[in-house]
Formats: structure tokens, C-alpha cells, sequence
């Protein structure tokens, strides 16, 4: 029991350490990369205080993190002064708490007596990923909250339109993950990585349909471009916390960041192996110390490269509009995301063919179902949508519906 | 105005063609965009250790000097065009009788509140003895209001700090004593 | 069983009474305090007595609180009881509060200390399936009707209850009753230790979730299929309707200035105005 508890606080301390840092220097890769894709430089100033030392800008996050603790902490009058506060502590609290079940390495061996230990802060949640999408459900409050008790009607509009966004996406989300759990059998992530290392068969490659599907549902899920519409900063200023400063803007901050990180930690363990990798971590629980560290960078370095492509996708494509955003939910990714499973059904349920060699045949099913339904999409339904009302009639009518 | 209404012009959105309704190869199309600028050269100038380029510093219009003649006085008559041209007000000019033979007078004082000037270049061309002109230091600092006050020995220093830098028209285009004397003279 | 407890025989009038049905009394008080705390707290047309209400509320909470059985390990017994205080609080104040979201938000937490106890208890999927199901979606969707409908909530029907008389000792006595019953129940029979035959067939055992699925998909398949039908039929008549109101043309020649007012007016910025 003590044994049990000290691992877990351990576990939970490095865990939170590692998150808080990375998220202070996620901001600073954000925004080197925004630069450097802009033909820009980025900070690249602030080093080691008191000194000429400028370690290529790696003192800015302690400078933006002293920035915002000194910063006054401002209340306007007009805000509903519990629920104001209450709202950034809620989505922070629901995107750390995310970090339970989601493991960061393989398993370490074992340390005096007992088994291997496991780099999840709590092993054997057996439900999962279904704790990850409560958790994630979770995060609508504080972004309904917060938009509704800064009493603006810019953080209203940001507020709602975030959890429409949530709500909606939370469905191509789930279903991209179906086609997972199907594959191996198990909501708990360390299974779905186990299954992957042990088949040597990654999930991108068997259902790339279903990869597509869960990447987007994950940008939209995480807020990031395309899909930042809750705080588009050309219509709604800063959306949700617009009237945000100083500490409670910072908890925002972090809590976004870490929706990032949560994101592209799923795309890693659920579709890129999670730990594994051909040829250099092995596959089974017999490690060594050094094949554990491996793991544990193998692992870091995808969902650095995830974070990395999330940032470059930021760059390229302008944000949609909200109608497009719900039609893309609910017209392509649902569909989209039901094919994949049924395809996944039918690789699982006749898996003696896909056996052995079979797996080719497997892998080239899922890319076949990729592209045919990408071109099947596009000859449907097309995302490009002119929602101008051309008359005077249509106009009013559409007045109606929405008023 | 109503939606139906005859003036109108509607503009149709570009109709995409398969591989655009896909939406996956436009992905990679914007991706590699991005990409290619993520390693491409970079714009910024690192200001303190690296200069900006500045193309033609003759028509940059940074600080104020006020140009000196061959025997080192100040070329400033005194006229006040400057100041009347000033959009800003930020000329001060005190014209006393000139102690030299070939003007009426001169400036006693000049001072130009480099914080008030809005840098139009207005002066420049207003003087009729090329006295006043603009130059191209840009990085112009100071730690009170009253530092950045340029009295006239300021202005002149600034004359000698980037002369050979920028010479004025008269030097630029060759024009000698003689050949004002002789302009005067017609 | 609960039958003899409440008439308990009232004709003996012997002094060791009062000793000899302490449990009984606990229990009575308990139940009219409870009722008297609720009615006093919950929204009425007057403000006065809700800070003796809560007090009163607290009191009555404790003398249930001890009827309970002890779980034997005292980490297990005060995680149950900080998440139990939690839940019943949170719920009461859920009942109690006058702003409606706030109303909302106290009964998002009344969830997540529900979905504690199952947790705490080893239904981790029951606990995930309440945060995800009500407090994720159905919650949710309130607020953002509560939100939009009535943004100052100065409704009067939204802002006092109704009949507190009636709700407030149904509500005491429905605690008092689930007391007794789960008191007496687990102090007669304390839940054997099982074997582990018995634990590997356990909805609770490892590899709970795929105990869980096998179950709903073969002994309560008709359930969950009846369920989603249901789902189903919501969702089109959903649509149906969102499809009805397309088809009309141009209803009450709305003026296209109608939207931004319409919209200006129940955002949420009018709302301290």
C-alpha cells in the first residue's frame, strides 16, 4: 500500500513537472516555428539573466512565466466573480487529471522487490480511453464557463461556439478510436501499445482512414488551427478569455497546451506505436534499463514530431468557417469514421486471412478504404459550401431557423 | 439591402476540382508551402549586432543636422522657413545680426524637439541654403525628455558624425563658393 | 425490515425507553431535521432562516451519518465519507441556489462526487459512463440552454420552489429510509470474502470492461438495442424538425436586421445590464 503510494506520488510529481515545463517550452517552439515558417526568426534573445548568454531564446519561458506572475491580477467589475475563477482552475484540473491513464514510457524493471513498474501514473484503469473522453468533456466547462462569467458577449460567442465545436467532434473522435479498440481488443492504452509492439504493425498502417479521422477530430478537440474558431482573434478577439490576465489567463494558457499534448500523445500511443519501434525496443515486458529508456524517447520523440506537425499545420491552412466546421463533423468525418470501423470489423472478424503474410492484405485494404472513400467524399459531398442567402425569402426563412 | 437586390454583383466561389474536394493532396500542397519556408532564408535583421540596410541614405529621413560651410560655420540664415514649414512645431530658431559680412543674420539658437518632429522632411526642403537637412540614423534614444531636445551644437555635431557618410548637395553635386557667387550675381 | 423500526412500539412507556431505541430516534430526529433544513433552505419567497436551515442541514447529516457501518480500514471510511459530504452537499445546494447556472454547476459537481463513488467503489465504467454521459453531454446542453434561454434568470418561477413543503420531508424521508435500509442491511450481513472463482466472474474483476460488454451485448442485448433505437428516434425527429421549419417560406417577413438583435439581446452580455 505505502509502496503503492509512494509510485504513484512519485510518478504523479515527475509527471506534472514534465508537463508544466513542456508546456512553458512548447510556447517557445509555437512561437520559434510560427517564425520560422513566416521567414522569421522568433525570440531568440533571452538566455541566462544578468548575462550576454542567449541560449537560442531558451530563458523566454521563464521570462513569460515571470511576466504573468507579476502581472496584476485584474477582475472587472462586471463578471460573475466565482464561476470567473472557478473556469480556468476546471479546465486545468481536467487536462492534467487526463494525464493518468495515458502512459509515457513502457515499464521500468523493477525497483527492490515486485513487479516491472509501469509508466502510467494509474496502471490497470481499465476503462481508459473512456477516461480520457470524460476528462475531455470535462474541458467544456471551463470554456463555457469562462465565456459566460466574463459577461462579454465576444467570450459568449467563443464560449458556445466551443462547445458546439467540442460536442461534435467528440463523435469522429470516438469513433477513430473504435477502429482502434477493435483492432486490439482493450480500452487501456498500454494494451493498445502492447498490441502494436507485439504484431510489429502499427495502426496508421492497417486503418489509415481511421488515423485521418482521429487526427482531425483531434485538432478540433485541442482547438488548434484550422479549428481554433472558439478563440479566433479576427472575430472574436480572444474568444473565451478575452477577459482574462495575468495567473487565470496562464492557467488557460497551459491548459491549452496541454489539450495539445493529451492529442498528440493519443496519435502516438493509438495509431504510431506508441513505444515501439522496429527493430530497436523489443516487444515483450523482459527489458533492461536501457531498452526502457528507449522506449521512453522513442515515445517522446513522436509526440514531439506530432506537436511539431500540429504547429506546421497552424501555418498552412486557413481556419474554416463555423457552418463548414459542423458540416465537416457531421456530413464527412461521421461517415468517414463509420467506414473505417466497419472495414476494421471485417479485418477483425475474418482475422485467419489477415494472418502471417495476410497482414499485406490487411494493410492494403485499409489504404484502399482510404483513398476510395476520400474520392467517394468528394464526389458527395463537397466541402465547399456558399451559404449566401440569394433572395430576400431565403434570407427571412433562414432568419427564422435561427433566431 | 435585401438579398434579392439587383445591384448586387454576386462573385462565385472557384469550383475545385477532384483532387481539391479531397482535401487530402491540398493537405500536402499547404504543408509543403510551410515547409519550404520553415528552412528558407529568414528576413529579420538582428538589430544591435547586424545594420539594417538602409538603400539610398541621401533620401532617408532619420535624425536632423545642421550643415556647416567650408569655414565651419553654421550654413543656417536664420529665414525661418523651417520652423514656418514645421507641421509639428518643433523648431526653435533665436536669429540674431550676423557677425559675418555675407549674410544679415544668424542662428543665435536653434533647437529642434527631436520628440515633437514627426520626421516629414518638410524643413529639408523649406531651407533655401541647404542648412537643415535629414539624415539616415534611425536609432535615435534617450533617457528624458529634455536629452532629446537637439540644441543647435547637438544638430552640428551630427553634421560631423556623418558627413562623409552622406555629404551635402552642395558637395554631392560639386557646387563651388565661386558657382553661388556667380548664381548670385545673375 | 423497515417496517418494525418505524412502529416501534409506542405503548411501552418504560424509562430505559429512550436507551433502548436510540437508533430509532436518531433516525426520527435525523428525518425532521433533514425536512426542517430543506424547506428552510430551499428558494422560497422570503430569504430569513437558510443559514439556520444549513446548519440545521448539517446536524441532520451527521445523525445519519452515524448509522452507518464502518468500513473497518480508515482510509477506505474517510474517502467515502469526504466523497458521500461532497455529493449530498453539492446536490442540496444544486437544489438550493437561485441563479440557474449556478444551479447547473453545483450539480455537476453532485455528479462527479457520484461518479467518485463509483470509482471508489471499482465500477470504473459506471463512473466514467456518469461524467461522460450527464455531466460531459447532458450538462452540458443544459447550460448552454440556461445560458441562452433565461440569461438575468429573473423568471419568478425559476427563483423560488415549489410546494418546499411537500419536497422537503419526501426528500427526508427518502434519506431516512435508504439509512436504515443500508445500515441494517450490512450490519446484519457483512459481504463474505469471495473466492476467487467468484472474483474472476465478477463484473468487477480484470478485464472489467470486456465483463461489462459481454454482459450488455448478450443477457441485455434487447435493453441496449430498445436504447439506441430510442436514441435513434430522438435524433430524427430532431432533424425532422430542423427540416420542417426549413421548408417553410419565408415565414413573417423577418427583417435581416432580426438575427444581430435577436442575438444581441439573449447573449450574455445583457445580462448585468
Amino acid at each position: 500500500m505505502m509502496r503503492l503510494f509512494l509510485e504513484a506520488t512519485i510518478k504523479i510529481a515527475i509527471l506534472i513537472g514534465g508537463l508544466m515545463t513542456a508546456a512553458a517550452y512548447l510556447v517557445l517552439l509555437e512561437r520559434r516555428v510560427a517564425a520560422w515558417v513566416q521567414d522569421r526568426r522568433g525570440p531568440n534573445r533571452v538566455g541566462i539573466p544578468l548575462t550576454k548568454i542567449s541560449l537560442f531564446g531558451l530563458g523566454q519561458p521563464l521570462a513569460d512565466g515571470l511576466k504573468f506572475i507579476f502581472k496584476e491580477e485584474y477582475t472587472p467589475a462586471h463578471v460573475d466573480r466565482w464561476l470567473y475563477t472557478l473556469a480556468p482552475l476546471s479546465i486545468l484540473a481536467a487536462a492534467l487529471a487526463t494525464f493518468a491513464v495515458i502512459p509515457f514510457g513502457s515499464v521500468i524493471p523493477p525497483i527492490g522487490e515486485g513487479g516491472p513498474i509501469p509508466l502510467v501514473v494509474a496502471p490497470g484503469v481499465d476503462v481508459g480511453m473512456v477516461y480520457v473522453f470524460a476528462l475531455s468533456s470535462m474541458a467544456v466547462y471551463g470554456v463555457i464557463l469562462g465565456g459566460w462569467a466574463s459577461n462579454n458577449k465576444y467570450s459568449f460567442l467563443g464560449g458556445l461556439r466551443s462547445s458546439a465545436q467540442l460536442i461534435a467532434y467528440e463523435i469522429p473522435l470516438s469513433l477513430g478510436i473504435l477502429g482502434v479498440v477493435l483492432a486490439s481488443g482493450s480500452l487501456r492504452l498500454d494494451t493498445i501499445i502492447d498490441q502494436q509492439a507485439a504484431t510489429g504493425v502499427w495502426n496508421i498502417l492497417v486503418q489509415p482512414l481511421g488515423f485521418v479521422v482521429f487526427m482531425i477530430a483531434a485538432f478540433a478537440e485541442s482547438a488548434r488551427l484550422p479549428f481554433d474558431l472558439p478563440e479566433a482573434e479576427q472575430e472574436l478577439i480572444g474568444g473565451y478569455h478575452t477577459e482574462y490576465s495575468g495567473m487565470r489567463l496562464l492557467l488557460y494558457l497551459i491548459a491549452e497546451f496541454l489539450h495539445m499534448v493529451t492529442a498528440a500523445f493519443l496519435i502516438a500511443i493509438l495509431f504510431l506505436g506508441g513505444w515501439h519501434l522496429w527493430g530497436l525496443t523489443g516487444s515483450g515486458d523482459e527489458i533492461t534499463l536501457f531498452t526502457a529508456v528507449l522506449r521512453i524517447v522513442v515515445l517522446t520523440v513522436k509526440v514531439l514530431a506530432t506537436i511539431f506537425f500540429m504547429m506546421m499545420v497552424r501555418w498552412s491552412w486557413p481556419r474554416f468557417r463555423f457552418d463548414q466546421l459542423m458540416s465537416l463533423a457531421w456530413k464527412v468525418m461521421l461517415p468517414l469514421g463509420l467506414v473505417n470501423l466497419v472495414a476494421m470489423a471485417f479485418v477483425v472478424e475474418y482475422r485467419q486471412w489477415f494472418a502471417g503474410t495476410g497482414t499485406w492484405a490487411a494493410v492494403a485494404l485499409g489504404w484502399v478504404v482510404l483513398i476510395g472513400s476520400s474520392v467517394g467524399m468528394a464526389l458527395l459531398a463537397p466541402l465547399s459550401s456558399d451559404n449566401r442567402p440569394r433572395s430576400a425569402s431565403e434570407g427571412a426563412a433562414r432568419q427564422q431557423i435561427f433566431s | 439591402m435585401k438579398a434579392d437586390d439587383p445591384n448586387i454583383k454576386w462573385i462565385e466561389e472557384p469550383q475545385l476540382g477532384l483532387t481539391g474536394r479531397m482535401y487530402l493532396p491540398l493537405i500536402v500542397q499547404g504543408l509543403t508551402t510551410t515547409t519550404k519556408h520553415l528552412f528558407g532564408p529568414k528576413v529579420t535583421v538582428s538589430f544591435p549586432e547586424e545594420r539594417p540596410l538602409i538603400e539610398n541614405p541621401l533620401i532617408y529621413r532619420g535624425v536632423h543636422r545642421l550643415n556647416k560651410d567650408e569655414q565651419g560655420r553654421v550654413k543656417c540664415v536664420a529665414c525661418f522657413l523651417c520652423a514656418t514649414a514645421c507641421p509639428a512645431h518643433c523648431i526653435d530658431i533665436i536669429g540674431v545680426e550676423s557677425p559675418w559680412p555675407d549674410r544679415e543674420k544668424y542662428p543665435e539658437s536653434f533647437t529642434i524637439d527631436e520628440l515633437r518632429c514627426i520626421f516629414c522632411g518638410m524643413c529639408e526642403e523649406a531651407c533655401p541654403v541647404d542648412a537643415i537637412e535629414l539624415t539616415s540614423l534611425f536609432d535615435l534614444t534617450g533617457r528624458s525628455r529634455e536629452e532629446m531636445i537637439f540644441d543647435k551644437e547637438k544638430l552640428l555635431s551630427v553634421y560631423d558624425q556623418t558627413k562623409d557618410a552622406e555629404p551635402m548637395p552642395s558637395v554631392r553635386l560639386g557646387i563651388t563658393p565661386a558657382h553661388r557667387g556667380m548664381e548670385g550675381q545673375h | 425490515m423497515i417496517a418494525p423500526l418505524f412502529a416501534a412500539d409506542v405503548a411501552s412507556q418504560s424509562p430505559s425507553w429512550v436507551a433502548s431505541h436510540a437508533q430509532q430516534i436518531q433516525i426520527a430526529l435525523g428525518a425532521l431535521l433533514a425536512a426542517l433544513a430543506l424547506w428552510l433552505i430551499l428558494p422560497r419567497a422570503s430569504q430569513r432562516g437558510r443559514i439556520l436551515g444549513g446548519v440545521l442541514g448539517i446536524v441532520s447529516l451527521g445523525l445519519f451519518a452515524a448509522q452507518f457501518p464502518r468500513l473497518g480500514d480508515w482510509l477506505d471510511d474517510s474517502m467515502f465519507v469526504v466523497l458521500a459530504t461532497l455529493t449530498v452537499l453539492a446536490a442540496a445546494a444544486a437544489m438550493t441556489f437561485r441563479n440557474p447556472v449556478y444551479c447547473a454547476i453545483w450539480f455537476a459537481l453532485a455528479l462527479l462526487g457520484t461518479a467518485g463513488l463509483f470509482f471508489f467503489q471499482g465500477a470504473q465504467f459506471l463512473g466514467v459512463a456518469t461524467v461522460v454521459v450527464y455531466a460531459g453531454a447532458i450538462l452540458v446542453t443544459f447550460l448552454f440552454v440556461l445560458m441562452l434561454a433565461n440569461p438575468k434568470g429573473e423568471a419568478y418561477y425559476d427563483r423560488v420552489s415549489w410546494e418546499a413543503w411537500i419536497s422537503a420531508p419526501a426528500a427526508a424521508v427518502m434519506v431516512a429510509v435508504l439509512t436504515v435500509s443500508l445500515s441494517q442491511n450490512v450490519a446484519a450481513a457483512p459481504p463474505a470474502p469471495q473466492s476467487q472463482a467468484d472474483l474472476d466472474r465478477n463484473i468487477l474483476a480484470p478485464q472489467h470492461m470486456a465483463h461489462l460488454g459481454k454482459h450488455l451485448f448478450s443477457e441485455y442485448l434487447i435493453a441496449v438495442e430498445v436504447a439506441g433505437t430510442l436514441l435513434l428516434v430522438g435524433l430524427v425527429g430532431a432533424v425532422a424538425i430542423v427540416a420542417a421549419d426549413k421548408e417553410l417560406p419565408g415565414r413573417a417577413g423577418a427583417t435581416p436586421a432580426s438575427f444581430t438583435t435577436d442575438l444581441g439581446e439573449s447573449g450574455a452580455g445583457g445580462r448585468h445590464a
